[in-house]
């Protein structure tokens, strides 16, 4: 879908029609059915379904964190509405929504850990919270809640006829499914999406990655308590502990999920489509005889999706529709003769078009001969290993600052602390006179310092425009301008050609290229560059060189580091050399590699080693 | 005073039990960096066959069979590894991919067990299931204690295995630097699947012993797995030694909570052991990040 609207990536009320055209025809079927309780309770079986995996789809498919004790939230919204409804008379109608505020609240409480933990121990952690409730709950008596009748009926969402439960369950998917298609195509889904992939990218492109996980959590939290409570008006004429808390409301929803496709709108609703009628009937027909075959069904789905179908039924079904229109774009392009002949790599020539505007503002108080970065006594160890011992560096503002040194001289470290990815023990940096010392990266993103990665840090599973993308949301919340201001950097370095193939497809050269292309995206004041020329050619390492001078024009401060020592004279304007953690040079180029302490650490080490052996 | 006496000894015994399946648990996780969330099912599956048909069908003594399920569970262990799990490990999200499929394997086993041999809950009824010896007025189960001395053994069978021989060292090596080892000329698929291998033959011993003196139902691993998990987490993880200690110390907190929270809430008070664990010491009690086996 992302490729056809050139212009228009945000979600317009016609992207939501599909959802309406669904729904109204979920209700139809429902009405046209009949009374009929078993084939609407099969009905409201699936809605439901679809509802709880399409929710959990947005922290465990669209951010990646898959909360193994999801049914925590379900539980959490049943209990809530049907406490206030027996108890205090509270209509469910209200109630469901203190379940909602309630399951937002516990997923808070859940969240501010656990978030922290990654992957595996992230899902245990999760599932520890449904197991010490269940027992909590029964123990306080709640083990069984018989939903009292009061007969004041829709009032107390009480129906005779399932057709009305399976209403609410349409409205409640609708809402629902709204909701995730929002939130796919905007700023906030890109940034799950980007965090998915690569947690350090996505900091280092400004992306907040705990509070956005934790934001993804709540809602889905939120969605969950809401299918909580129609599941047990509608379904349960008794609310247990089990049949909320247990284990196999996870299974449902995980294979579900999974067997649709994680991260897609419609995979869930697909799936349930699919897996619970068939569950059903096996449970009608062999329940009696073999308890457990519903389970087993959810099992083998749950094994088979994962071994023959990771991407589910609806990851398939957009995959091989998306193909088409992304050869043709490229295609087409090369047959209006653009720049087919120059193709991708010449196409980085078009960097004289380059023109980013510094981030003005901030900026505007200080003296043009302010350093723009100034590193005070910085000291940083692993372990007992020092890694930083006291490195002081004063970088000038608008050239280009070289840092050189041999393998674990502290290079690498020195960025990681100046953006944010490494706190240092001791020591200040002054960005623009505030000091950034331990803010984290998304912070210092945002303030302005950018960052490329010696080891390159694409998101590999989107396509290269939503990588350029991920780095404008630093500066535009507004999809659109984000997705412009993207095609317009790809096109200045030469990446139009390749804007909507995947990242993972790149050459060396074009993840470089991107690299660079998503850190200016993000505006930066100050770009930290590591090892540009790492695994490059030399024509394509002079490039870079180029690269990084019209960078240095368009008014942003670049540091780099390399390797190469040979490159770097050439375009460093202000050099500086590290040895085992400390600064014993700096100068113009020329002065620090005739400096006798870069000689011996750095140049004499190589130099007399080739001559030891030989 | 002989009451706590009394819970300190049945919290090691009951822990040495969690301790067996933990060792598995932590060796696979050690080995390949994933969890098995069907741990506890292949336990649960031993207590059935062939703890418990063996008895039934020819007699077979238990704590025989848990020497019978070595070999079995082996063979079973391996064969998941090769036609499951092999498949998806070193793609970028093996971590929950494994997570899950293992977690689907195990409503396979249950709900098989369910279906093929009833949920009825079972007990091994031998001389020594409910036999105590005294000691004063402390009572100590002696199934349990004989589990007790065949649970060491056969965790000290393992550290010697992986500690004293080629194929130890192998498994040792593959969990420490998987590349290097693939350089080296080992082939990483089959030391993995001898790692899970012999993970699993440990639980289905450890399995088979817990038997003896607990009763069980198909879905008895629901309420073990995440003891087990707790176990591994509070040793760090990857270590034998320390999946040992955390069993005992998560059995340790079961039975003495029974001091402060009533007797419903036991797991409740190692499930909070557990949160506040990997709250605050994610690395566990033993803390060496990433130490191998």
């Amino acid at each position: 879908m992302k490729t056809e609207g050139k212009q228009q990536v945000s979600v317009k009320w016609n992207s939501y029609l599909p959802i309406f055209v669904v729904c109204i025809m979920g209700v139809l079927i429902s009405y046209l059915i009949g009374p009929a309780r078993y084939t609407q309770r099969i009905l409201l079986l699936i809605v439901l379904w679809a509802v709880a995996s399409s929710s959990f789809n947005v922290i465990s498919g669209y951010a990646g964190q898959v909360v193994f004790g999801y049914m925590m939230f379900v539980g959490t919204g049943a209990y809530t509405t049907v406490l206030l409804f027996k108890f205090l008379a509270v209509s469910p109608w209200l109630g469901m929504w203190a379940g909602v505020v309630v399951a937002i609240l516990t997923a808070l409480v859940i969240g501010l850990p656990t978030l922290r933990l990654h992957g595996a121990f992230f899902a245990i952690a999760t599932i520890a919270f449904p197991l010490i409730t269940f027992p909590i709950l029964n123990h306080l008596g709640l083990e069984e809640l018989s939903i009292p009748f009061t007969g004041h009926g829709a009032s107390s969402m009480q129906f005779r006829d399932m057709r009305f439960y399976v209403l609410i369950a349409i409205a409640l998917l609708a809402v629902v499914l709204i909701t995730v298609r929002t939130i796919e195509s905007s700023r906030f889904g890109f940034a799950l999406r980007a965090l998915k992939q690569n947690e350090t990218a996505a900091e280092g492109m400004g992306i907040n990655t705990y509070s956005n996980k934790l934001m993804a959590f709540m809602i889905s939290a939120g969605l969950g308590a809401l299918m909580g409570t129609v599941y047990s008006f509608g379904l349960l004429y008794i609310l247990t502990t089990n049949a909320v808390f247990g284990l196999f409301i996870m299974v449902r929803i995980l294979s579900i999920t999974i067997v649709g496709g994680m991260a897609t709108v419609w995979g869930p609703l697909i799936a349930a489509c699919i897996l619970v009628p068939i569950g059903e009937f096996l449970n009608a027909q062999f329940g009696d005889r073999y308890p457990g075959v519903q389970d087993v069904i959810y099992g083998v789905a749950l094994i088979a999706a994962i071994l023959y179908m990771p991407e589910g039924i609806w990851g398939m079904i957009r995959r091989s529709f998306r193909r088409l229109p992304s050869k043709l774009t490229v295609s087409m392009k090369l047959a209006a003769g653009e720049d087919s002949e120059q193709g991708i790599v010449d196409g980085a020539r078009d960097y004289d078009l380059f023109k980013v505007k510094p981030i003005q503002g901030v900026t505007m108080g200080n003296d043009i001969n302010d350093p723009i970065l100034k590193i005070e006594g910085i000291d940083k160890y692993f372990g007992g290993v020092c890694a930083l011992g006291n490195v002081s560096i004063e970088v000038p503002r608008g050239k280009v600052t070289g840092i050189i040194g041999p393998n674990g001289s502290g290079k690498t470290t020195l960025f990681n602390v100046i953006n944010g990815f490494l706190p240092p023990e001791k020591g200040r940096i002054l960005f623009e006179g505030r000091n950034i010392a331990s803010l984290k990266p998304h912070v210092a993103s945002r303030l302005g310092i950018g960052r490329t990665f010696q080891i390159p840090q694409v998101f590999s599973n989107m396509t290269v425009l939503e990588n350029v993308m991920i780095g404008a949301f630093n500066r535009w919340g507004n999809v659109d301008k984000a997705y412009a201001e993207a095609d317009k950097i790809a096109q200045q370095m030469g990446l139009s050609g390749r804007a909507y193939d995947q990242a993972v497809g790149l050459t060396m050269w074009e993840t470089k290229i991107l690299e660079f292309s998503r850190a200016l995206a993000t505006q930066p004041k100050l770009l930290l560059v590591d090892e540009p020329m790492a695994g490059l050619n030399p024509e394509e390492s002079n490039r870079i060189g180029e690269i990084i001078r019209v960078i240095i024009k368009s008014g942003i401060t670049v540091i780099v580091i390399e390797h190469v020592v040979q490159s770097l004279v050439k375009i460093a304007d202000w050099m500086v050399g590290l040895d085992h953690g400390r600064k014993v040079a700096e100068g113009t180029p020329q002065q620090v590699i005739s400096d006798p302490h870069i000689i011996e650490a750095y140049l004499g080490a190589k130099w007399r080693e080739r001559h030891a052996t030989s | 005073m002989g009451i706590f006496i009394e819970s300190i000894i049945s919290g090691i015994l009951i822990g040495m039990s969690y301790a067996v399946l933990a060792a598995g648990l932590a060796l696979i996780f050690g080995v390949m960096k994933i969890i098995n969330f069907a741990h506890a099912e292949f336990a649960v599956l031993a207590m059935y066959f062939p703890t418990y048909w063996f008895l039934n069908w020819w007699g077979i003594d238990p704590f025989i069979s848990a020497f019978i399920a070595l070999p079995l569970f082996f063979f079973l262990g391996y064969l998941t590894q090769r036609l499951l799990i092999e498949r998806i490990i070193g793609t970028p999200e093996a971590e929950t991919s494994t997570l899950i499929i293992t977690l689907g394997f195990s409503l396979l086993i249950s709900n098989l067990i369910l279906i093929g041999w009833s949920g009825a809950p079972r007990i091994i009824n031998q001389p020594y299931t409910m036999a105590t010896w005294s000691i004063g007025n402390i009572l100590i189960n002696r199934a349990q204690t004989y589990s007790l001395f065949i649970s060491l053994g056969l965790i000290g069978g393992l550290f010697l295995l992986l500690n004293k021989t080629l194929i130890g060292k192998a498994i040792k090596a593959a969990a420490d630097d998987p590349e290097g080892c693939a350089y080296m000329g080992i082939n990483l698929h089959f030391v993995y699947a001898l790692a899970f291998g012999l993970g699993i033959a440990i639980t289905g011993a450890g399995g088979c012993l817990m038997a003896t003196y607990r009763p069980f139902n198909p879905f008895f691993g629901e309420t073990i797995v995440i003891i087990l998990f707790a176990s591994v987490i509070l040793g760090g993880m990857t270590s034998i030694m320390g999946a040992l200690l955390g069993g005992l110390i998560i059995g340790l907190v079961q039975q003495l909570s029974v001091f402060v929270v009533p007797i419903a809430l036991q797991n409740v008070a190692v499930f909070t052991i557990l949160v506040l664990f990997l709250y605050v010491r994610p690395q566990g009690i033993l803390g060496k990040k990433g130490r191998a086996v």
